[in-house]
């Protein structure tokens, strides 16, 4: 019998998305973004997203059925993220979600929006568990062994913000389009590293925990000062700056893979490899330093390729699947989640207040 | 048969309409509305003897009111729309006072003592409240309401919220730096 067929929809953040994925054959994935819609506000708005998500998500739903050349009738299960992230775009997902199942009498999963990435190296690698991972984006930033579609060690993460924040705040700082991400990173291209020199945090301390926020204080300082001496900023020093940044988030993430390397390896896994995933992980000098580590280790290193990279509702479908298959489906009381570890053993980092972790 | 719903604000209600049949449900509450709803429609349609097939028509409740509550309806109602293949219609709550009272300057209470109003016809506004206004009916005559109004429109556009007050965010307020013209700087013959 073929594998099911699993419609995915995402909408935790900035970008809706819908995909149909049967077993790792990514049928269809449609990502519809809202950078133009948050350029004014230098970041995404949680109002403004929610309300492009409710408008968008069906239109995005049948374009996805369009381009895979199926119709609602031979969706076997229905997956959405249910969290972690901005949750009035959850919120849409969700219903749409129940409402779908209930119409097509078909499943329904809720999948944790980590987890859609954290298993997007079996999707696009075939990986087996288990692997390690380092998530990093925007929003997140952790170490995570993946063991099961439900089970994950997290070994560190951010304490504060996550590096893609820190890029984005770094682009706005220095009058640089958004995302930050990339506009630094080709910014960087043209500046000299050892220029300026920026802190590299935590790493005088044991354990995979990392830490971006003084990174970006430090970067603010630096740029004050030199407008402060010249009136303003020469694209040289901007391209240094980018540069010296970059360097830094760099470094910290390759030692601290180094790290996460080491203690995953204790565990002697039998197929040993390494994934990023996350938009950080387009960053191409980051990509090569944690490849460099990898192969220093003798170990596998993957990257997804961006489009599986960055939020998209294939991850959810592909999660969806691995779940469905372990024997996991919710009914329509399914809860929409803020906040939502993947590992919840670990210690939070993050949001420890009554609310719980963050992620 | 026509399913209507409405979380615009602090309650979850329903109505199934068929023919001279109609089944309705009201439900106060405060948090707890996208948990609720979906398992709501199916008690409503138990209740008819009827399944999701034999629905062919959706009405929603777009607001004006409480934003998140009317994207769990709206999203719930265009998710059914499309697994169902039966229109969507969105009903504001201004046309469901109308219904009972055509000539009203309709009323829904907003935040801050303000509060959304709209004549027959009219542009909603966001006002200080005054006399001789109309507020909507109590839940289960509301939902009939929009499962009567939705049954007498003609589904053209998809439901969209209602939202009358355009999203609270400002523009950033960090100013770019200023960037010098440095051509040449930096470059190999630069001296």
């Amino acid at each position: 019998m073929a594998e099911p067929l699993i419609l995915g929809l995402e909408s935790s953040c900035d970008d809706t998305a819908a995909a149909l994925v049967r077993g790792r054959d990514v049928l269809s994935s449609v990502v519809e973004g809202q950078n133009s819609l948050h350029a004014a506000y230098g970041g995404v708005v949680p109002e403004i997203a929610a309300r492009a998500h409710a408008e968008r998500l069906d239109l995005c739903v049948e374009r996805a059925l369009d381009e895979a050349s199926v119709t609602l009738a031979d969706v076997d299960a229905i997956a959405a993220t249910a969290g972690p992230g901005l949750i009035g775009g959850v919120l849409s997902g969700v219903m749409m979600a129940k409402a779908l199942s209930a119409a097509l009498g078909k499943p329904l999963i809720g999948v944790n929006h980590l987890a859609g990435h954290a298993l997007t190296p079996r999707l696009t690698d075939g990986l087996a568990y288990p692997y390690l991972m380092l998530l990093v984006s925007g929003g997140h930033c952790q170490f995570l062994i993946v063991r099961g579609p439900q089970d994950f060690t997290r070994l560190g993460g951010t304490i504060d913000d996550a590096p893609g924040e820190a890029f984005d705040k770094t682009a706005r700082l220095l009058g640089l389009p958004q995302p930050g991400g990339p506009s630094v990173e080709i910014e960087a291209r043209n500046g000299d590293e050892t220029l300026y020199r920026f802190p590299r945090p935590l790493l005088d301390r044991p354990g995979c925990d990392l830490s971006f926020s003084g990174l970006k204080t430090a970067l603010m300082r630096q740029r004050d000062q030199i407008i402060a001496d010249r009136d303003g900023l020469t694209r040289a020093d901007r391209a240094a700056l980018c540069a010296g940044f970059q360097a830094a988030v760099r470094d910290v993430l390759a030692e601290k893979t180094r790290r996460a390397i080491g203690l995953y390896m204790n565990e002697t896994p039998t197929e040993p490899a390494f994934a990023v995933a996350g938009g950080v992980a387009a960053n191409m000098a980051i990509r090569t330093a944690l490849e460099s580590v990898c192969i220093n280790f003798g170990i596998r290193f993957t990257a997804p390729p961006l489009r599986l990279c960055t939020d998209n509702a294939a991850m959810i479908a592909y999660a969806g699947g691995e779940l469905l298959a372990a024997g996991v489906s919710h009914d329509m009381s399914l809860q929409a989640r803020p906040r939502w570890p993947l590992d919840r053993r670990a210690a939070p980092l993050v949001g420890h207040g009554k609310k719980g972790a963050k992620s | 048969m026509i399913l209507a719903f409405d979380t615009s604000t602090s309650h979850v209600i329903a109505a199934l309409l068929d023919g001279d049949r109609l089944f309705t449900r009201n439900e106060e509450m405060g948090r707890g509305q996208a948990e609720r709803l979906m398992p709501l429609l199916e008690e409503i349609l138990l209740e008819a003897g009827a399944r999701w097939q034999d629905i062919t028509r959706i009405g929603v409740g777009v607001g004006p009111g409480n934003f998140t509550g009317i994207r769990i309806s709206v999203s719930t109602a265009r998710g059914l729309a499309l697994g169902l293949r039966v229109p969507a219609v969105g009903v504001s709550t201004f046309e469901v006072i109308h219904h009972g009272t055509p000539q009203a300057e309709a009323a829904v209470p907003a935040p801050r003592q303000q509060v959304y109003t709209c004549t027959p016809g009219g542009t909603p506004v966001l006002i200080e409240p005054h006399e001789g206004l109309t507020l909507p009916p109590a839940g289960a005559a509301w939902a009939a309401a929009i499962a009567r109004v939705a049954a007498a429109k003609t589904p053209d556009q998809r439901p969209a919220p209602l939202y009358v007050r355009p999203a609270d965010a400002a523009p950033s307020k960090e100013p770019p730096p200023v960037i010098l013209d440095d051509a040449g700087i930096g470059a190999p013959n630069d001296t």
